[in-house]
């Protein structure tokens, strides 16, 4: 018997793998998120662990909810279960609700004062549980938990990794345009725990995560000259990428964080180049004359898709990660810009510049099957969402107040995430290199 | 490549009889700057305020500011009029010192506005450079998009965004 439902799952997940392109006419999955349990109800300093149990829930039903490839029951109404039943639900019970799938979990507090939150994923008809997860936290890094459950699930379910336990950091700005104050902002991938990580005494831009999101590179004009930073968003340690004086500018890490690229502007003339994360062994990897910026790595590493009006217009070239092989990829009737590599290797995001204004696009890594998401006319720069599902980009309005949104690979309106100030230059941290 | 190209267009305009002949760019006479009063009790009078100069140098140049069309960083024939006279009056306050800031419009992306910033404020420094002005007396930055001069992404708006513009320093 269960051998016949795990090949019957089976079947059903590669009856679906084509239509992964078609994500939104899927049915959703019902899946039950009743309450977490605690073995002994007892205060931290986040509160009850009986409280911390509920609100637990309450995030991974609301991540799971926003990815629109489910229908959380609970846990709201809810059975509420002991703490045995987090490993031995009684399914009889989760199959009487409709659900497909059922979470269940428990936080514990333990003698140094920290708490142990673990994490289930049954499969409620074949009766068996399919994932787990424990995590080791602070109390008041119980949301941080709640999101590393959401991505166990969604990983496990979608077959694709989650974007829950994610970082979003951006540019926010307050005063007038010409005067702006502009301060980097981190907030977690579900708006929650927004702080400033910049004071706003020098101008600031385009904040690049690190994988896992505990550091970050970004461009200040501190001193004058904009010029590369790193962030160290723990320490606080916030040092130039390069010594000396040179303009540079576009930073984005490579997947494993080990690298980092980044353009150089020395006599109008910019070229990207390659260095370590600790800014040492920099290399240059275009000479044409010209503008080549905004590049970006492959997941793998092994290229760098960038930017280049090396033609006349900016268009999209790709080259071996040593600067080898360029190759252009974009031919359309418009000019191309900041191309950001997805997470599964599979596409290229780019704002498309044409006559009808700035768009969000994709298209794939050879150049084939362009594909313009949206249509707002002062879109730009796009960031991938872990899963490579969604893209974070910013949309200006008439008066050119920026705020950010996140548009569906699979198109659709873009969703407008609320920020306390208007908010530029988003980028969303991908997952933690393994 | 581009100064040569640059340089054997500036000698041909200037050698064409243009408003000022190549050999007499060095030898203008110095521009006078409004005579200011003596400081209290014989002290030497202050020098000139940045605003007393800055005035003098948009007066005497006719703009601190040239524009770009487009993408481009090309400097039309207003443009290098405008540069011209700011390299004349350069030459005659060879103290003075300018910082010249190159600006995108909003209609172009983050990095690649500020790459363009940095090529249009390098055009305008090589241009003052080849009509003689020293290039110790010049520094560039790029501001990208970060500081437009007009608000509105009217077509107006992103031609008066599309910019340089010579700053005179401490």
């Amino acid at each position: 018997m269960p051998s016949r439902s795990l090949n019957l799952w089976i079947s059903l997940t590669a009856a679906l793998l084509p239509a992964a392109a078609h994500a939104q006419s899927k049915a959703p999955t019902v899946i039950a998120v009743p309450q977490f349990a605690t073995p002994q109800n007892v205060s931290t300093s986040a509160g009850y662990t009986g409280t911390i149990a509920r609100s637990i829930a309450d995030v991974v039903a609301s991540d799971l909810r926003s990815s629109h490839e489910f229908v959380p029951l609970g846990p709201e109404n809810a059975r509420v279960y002991s703490y045995p039943e987090a490993t031995a639900p009684s399914f009889s019970h989760w199959r009487s609700t409709g659900a497909k799938s059922l979470v269940t979990g428990f936080v514990q507090n333990r003698s140094d004062g920290r708490l142990t939150v673990a994490c289930y994923l049954h499969d409620v008809a074949g009766g068996r549980e399919i994932a787990r997860k424990g995590f080791v936290v602070t109390p008041d890094e119980w949301r941080r938990a709640a999101h590393r459950c959401s991505d166990a699930v969604y990983a496990r379910l979608a077959g694709r990794p989650g974007a829950f336990d994610t970082q979003i950091a951006y540019v926010s700005e307050s005063g007038a345009k010409s005067v702006a104050v502009k301060r980097i902002a981190v907030m977690d991938g579900d708006s929650t725990s927004h702080r400033y990580v910049t004071a706003g005494e020098a101008t600031v831009l385009t904040p690049r995560l690190a994988p896992g999101g505990q550091r970050l590179a970004y461009v200040s004009f501190a001193g004058g000259q904009p010029h590369v930073r790193l962030l160290d968003l723990d320490s606080k340690q916030d040092l130039p990428l390069l010594p000396g004086t040179a303009m540079s500018f576009a930073p984005r890490f490579s997947a494993d964080g080990k690298r980092i690229l980044f353009s150089m502007a020395i006599d109008g003339n910019t070229d990207v180049y390659v260095a370590n994360a600790d800014g040492s062994m920099v290399q240059r990897l275009t000479s044409t004359p010209g503008i080549d910026t905004s590049p970006c790595f492959s997941p793998d590493g092994s290229r760098v898709v960038f930017e280049s009006d090396r033609s006349g217009a900016q268009q999209l070239y790709v080259m071996n990660a040593d600067g080898s092989a360029v190759q252009r990829i974009s031919f359309g009737m418009a000019r191309y810009a900041s191309p950001v590599w997805s997470p599964d290797g599979e596409r290229i995001a780019f704002t498309r510049i044409a006559a009808d204004g700035m768009r969000i696009g994709t298209i794939s890594p050879t150049g084939i099957g362009e594909q313009v998401l949206t249509s707002g006319g002062k879109d730009e720069g796009p960031s991938w969402a872990a899963s490579s599902r969604d893209l974070l980009f910013q949309r200006s309005d008439a008066a050119g107040r920026a705020a950010l949104y996140v548009v569906s690979v699979d198109g659709g309106a873009p969703r407008l995430i609320t920020t306390p100030q208007i908010g530029s230059d988003p980028d969303w941290s991908t997952a933690e290199a393994q | 490549m581009r100064r040569i190209l640059l340089s054997a267009w500036v000698a041909m305009v200037l050698g064409s009889g243009a408003t000022i002949g190549s050999a007499q760019v060095l030898r203008l006479p110095p521009v006078r700057v409004p005579a200011l009063p003596v400081g209290p009790r014989g002290m030497p009078p202050p020098p000139p305020s940045i605003d007393t100069l800055k005035a003098d140098f948009v007066a005497k140049s006719g703009s601190d500011t040239v524009y770009f069309a487009g993408t481009g960083f090309g400097l039309d024939a207003s443009a290098q009029a405008t540069l011209t006279a700011q390299a004349r009056w350069l030459l005659a306050n060879p103290a003075a010192r300018a910082r010249i800031e190159g600006h995108a419009d909003d209609r172009t992306p983050r990095d690649f506005a500020l790459a363009i910033g940095e090529r249009r404020a390098n055009a305008v420094r090589d241009f003052l450079v080849l009509l003689g002005v020293p290039a110790a007396q010049l520094t560039t930055i790029s501001w990208g998009k970060e500081r437009p001069a007009v608000e509105g992404s009217t077509e107006m708006a992103l031609a008066l965004n599309r910019r340089a513009a010579t700053v005179l320093m401490r």
